[in-house]
């Protein structure tokens, strides 16, 4: 069944939404947008691209509490964080996004060692996606089986129409949500022929593309090549391209302590900086950019292959756009031969 | 620009050639024309991989830092770059002798993000280079009566109460990525301050105070160092106007120590200088 | 309870530091609002300890060398004066009161002055209320 909502009632649906858990949807930030907690439904904006960050801080922010600590004269007084493990909608997620929630689930949920942060979320989220209607000249989502309008993982897939959006679900989550929504009207025949139509269009979507096959092997085979100096030669090593990725991952764990009261949290790393792998004795083992580059990239198209046999990259070209140099990560795979 | 191109091209491949120089850092294409890339040469055989356009906004003086002291290096400057190479000098990170400079006079650059034409509002206004050793297009008029500083006006006019909250909102939005300090050509530090465990100046996490300890600190580490090349600005993801603060800083240290900065190899950077007449006026 | 503000002093060893002795010693009467840090020489204050003690919630800064002249150091106090002058404009642009951040040269002999500076000074700080601004919540991510 399709239900819609003419464009001018979205803030009516968003208002509906937040009441039936914490809603997060893109929201106007600088010169781009972002997914945020919404607390104004005027806030939140359908007219995007894809946004800078991923979606993925919804699941695993970049700071999170594990124990709260008290330091005193008398001693130290500690306890476990409580999980803030709420139910959250995420509003507006692009298809190629909703693909990296199961890749990450592989990691924090389905390694055998289970992230319960990462893991209560998980199950108490919704995912509303939505459908490209154009696609970027830098991403490369079909190179991992992805389409434009792909419902995959989602439990609710919204298009944009001319003057309204139209969704669908997929799952029971996404249908009973529905459900409680207010001014959705029911979609007529034309409608159900209108998504159809959208959702086509949407799948053929041509984006760049990849030939996925072997590459694990092949990056393993090339490790100690001098290709990557050259692919690195341009490389700043920010953390700009880890920080925008739905599947970068890695963390830190550190403690923050203000006048003997603190936490000890869990706070987004990035290859990318030199003291990601410093040791503790002073030594660096990986002290080149062409290093950390190249890590970067094993570790997406490689080892997490062999780890958890799926590529961790999902071609939403987000470190792409944002790199202040044009590194494009399909070129650097594309050319490591 | 087609013209710079070529130059560019053909002073690198006789540059490598001859070995006056053992790296060349120029530009060079990227995913498309509109996004080239930095482009570190060794080979005389991949000059012709030089491109030059609107879009290579690129600072070079970024990446003279990467190697061994010593190392023969030509390098592509813009009219802020070259200030760049004069403060690296003055700082003694790069020797003079050590450099050959490419000097690229150009007006009309543009943010490859954003499609917009780069100006004074974001970066020096200058469009010669103030130091070079080859020149790869004729040097044109400066700008007349446009100031790096006209943008601050607004700022400068607020309350205090009001530029806290106009900050507070810019950096609000900072992930703690460290591309603008990563693409400063200035900011070379092994170990960044915000880097260090011991003592810990700002807290890793991103939050109101940790942010604004990172980026005060950071703004007075480029005082008087700062040359306005707008870089940090053009990497943030997050469109943080990091130049509008580098702006006023360097204002300040213009109008209390009257030198700007990387201007002149002989010079001393301010902050690392002092006049025995300086008036504690300046303290006020 | 009327506000009591915290202030950080930062003192060199040889003139401020050997001042506020002074006025220790001479049983001069000041607020108890400063409490005083020792460093060698002015010089030696990293700007980053300034916007540390703001970020760790002082109301004021109060920064005491010796006279420019003076320094036993000989210029330690002439760098030190611009880097406290950039130090005072960026707090300021920041949108912090500068009226928080006061540097005073202060000789060991000038006891007197010391007490007055930092008698002033705390009242100073005392009408600019809490500094709220820089100063990091408790719960940093709350
Ligand atoms: S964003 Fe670009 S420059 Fe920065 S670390 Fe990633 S690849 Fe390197
Ligand atoms: S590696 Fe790049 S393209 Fe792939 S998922 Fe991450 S940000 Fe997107
Ligand atoms: S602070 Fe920004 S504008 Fe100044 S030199 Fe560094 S990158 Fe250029
Ligand atoms: S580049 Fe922007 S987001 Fe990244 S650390 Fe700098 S100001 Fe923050
Ligand atoms: S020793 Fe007092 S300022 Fe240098």
């Amino acid at each position: 069944m399709i239900t819609k909502i003419g464009r001018e009632k979205l803030q009516e649906f968003v208002a509906g939404l937040m009441k039936s858990g914490r809603l997060f949807a893109p929201v106007k930030e600088g010169k781009g947008t972002n997914f945020k907690l919404i607390t104004d439904p005027q806030s939140v904006t359908l007219d995007f691209y894809n946004t800078i960050q991923s979606p993925k801080a919804v699941l695993f922010p970049q700071s999170e509490d594990l124990v709260n600590y008290n330091i005193s004269h008398d001693g130290i007084a500690s306890e476990p964080a409580p999980i803030d493990d709420g139910s959250r909608i995420i509003l507006g997620v692009r298809p190629c996004d909703v693909q990296s929630f199961e890749i990450m689930d592989r990691l924090f949920n389905g390694s055998g060692i289970v992230d319960p942060y990462w893991s209560a979320r998980r199950s108490n989220l919704t995912i509303i996606a939505y459908a490209f209607d154009r696609a970027d000249p830098v991403d490369f989502y079909n190179a991992f089986g992805i389409t434009g309008s792909d419902e995959q993982g989602s439990d609710i897939l919204m298009v944009r129409d001319t003057n309204s959006f139209l969704f669908k679900a997929f799952t029971d989550k996404g249908t009973k949500l529905l459900e409680t929504m207010p001014f959705l009207e029911k979609g007529t025949a034309d409608d159900e022929k209108r998504m159809t139509e959208i959702v086509d269009k949407g799948r053929d979507i041509a984006t760049r593309t990849l030939d996925t096959a072997e590459i694990h092997k092949r990056l393993a085979g090339i490790f100690d090549s001098p290709y990557w100096e050259e692919a690195a030669a341009a490389c700043l090593n920010c953390g700009v391209c880890t920080y925008v990725c739905p599947t970068c991952h890695c963390f830190d764990i550190q403690d923050e302590t203000l006048f003997g009261e603190g936490s000890r949290r869990k706070i987004w790393d990035s290859c990318m900086f030199s003291d990601f792998t410093l040791h503790a004795s002073g030594h660096n083992p990986r002290t080149k950019k062409s290093q950390r580059l190249r890590q970067r990239i094993n570790h997406k198209f490689s080892y997490y292959v062999e780890n958890f046999g799926i590529i961790s990259c999902v071609g939403c070209g987000r470190c792409t756009r944002s790199c202040p140099v044009n590194i494009d990560i399909l070129t650097v795979v594309e050319e490591a031969r | 620009m087609i013209q710079i191109e070529k130059r560019l091209r053909e002073e690198a491949k006789r540059l490598l050639e001859t070995k006056e120089a053992a790296v060349v850092l120029a530009f060079g294409r990227g995913f498309d024309e509109e996004h080239p890339m930095p482009l570190i040469l060794r080979k005389p055989s991949d000059a012709e991989k030089i491109v030059f356009n609107e879009y290579c906004t690129f600072n070079m003086a970024r990446h003279l830092t990467e190697f061994p002291p010593g190392t023969k290096i030509a390098v592509a400057v813009k009219a802020a770059d070259s200030r760049a190479v004069t403060v690296l000098i003055q700082e003694g990170k790069v020797k003079r002798e050590d450099l050959i400079i490419l000097g690229i006079p150009v007006a009309g650059m543009k943010d490859f993000r954003s499609g917009t034409a780069i100006d004074a509002t974001t970066t020096g206004p200058a469009v010669n280079p103030v130091l070079y050793d080859i020149l790869l297009a004729d040097l044109l008029p400066e700008p007349k009566d446009v100031s790096p500083y006209d943008v601050l006006a607004e700022i400068e006019a607020m309350s205090p109460d009001d530029r806290w909250g106009f900050w507070s909102a810019e950096f609000s939005r900072c992930i703690r990525c460290y591309a603008c300090r990563k693409a400063c050509p200035l900011c070379y530090c092994e170990t960044c301050f915000v880097d260090q465990a011991k003592p810990r100046w700002s807290e890793k996490s991103p939050s109101a105070s940790s942010n604004m300890m990172f980026h005060l600190t950071r703004f007075y580490h480029l005082a008087g160092r700062c040359i306005d090349c707008g870089s940090c600005s053009r990497a943030c993801p997050m469109d943080i106007p990091l130049y509008l603060f580098h702006k006023k800083v360097s204002k300040e240290c213009e109008e209390m120590f009257d030198q700007a900065a990387g201007m002149c190899v002989d010079a001393k950077p301010v902050m690392v200088d002092f006049k025995v007449e300086d008036s504690d006026d300046i303290l006020l | 309870m009327s506000f009591d503000p915290k202030i950080l002093g930062i003192a060199c060893n040889w003139c401020t530091y050997t001042g506020a002795d002074l006025a220790g010693t001479t049983r001069l009467h000041y607020p108890h609002n400063v409490r005083v840090a020792r460093v060698m020489c002015s010089s030696r204050i990293n700007p980053a300890f300034i916007f540390r003690a703001f970020v760790l919630g002082a109301d004021g800064v109060l920064v005491g060398g010796c006279h420019p002249g003076d320094c036993h150091y000989s210029t330690g106090n002439l760098y030190a004066r611009r880097r406290l002058a950039v130090t005072k404009k960026i707090l300021e642009f920041a949108g912090l009161e500068p009226e928080r951040f006061r540097v005073a040269w202060i000789s060991a002999s000038e006891g007197n002055i010391f007490a007055e500076t930092v008698r002033e000074f705390t009242e100073q700080v005392r009408n600019l209320g809490p500094q709220t601004k820089l100063a990091a919540q408790k719960r940093m991510l709350a």
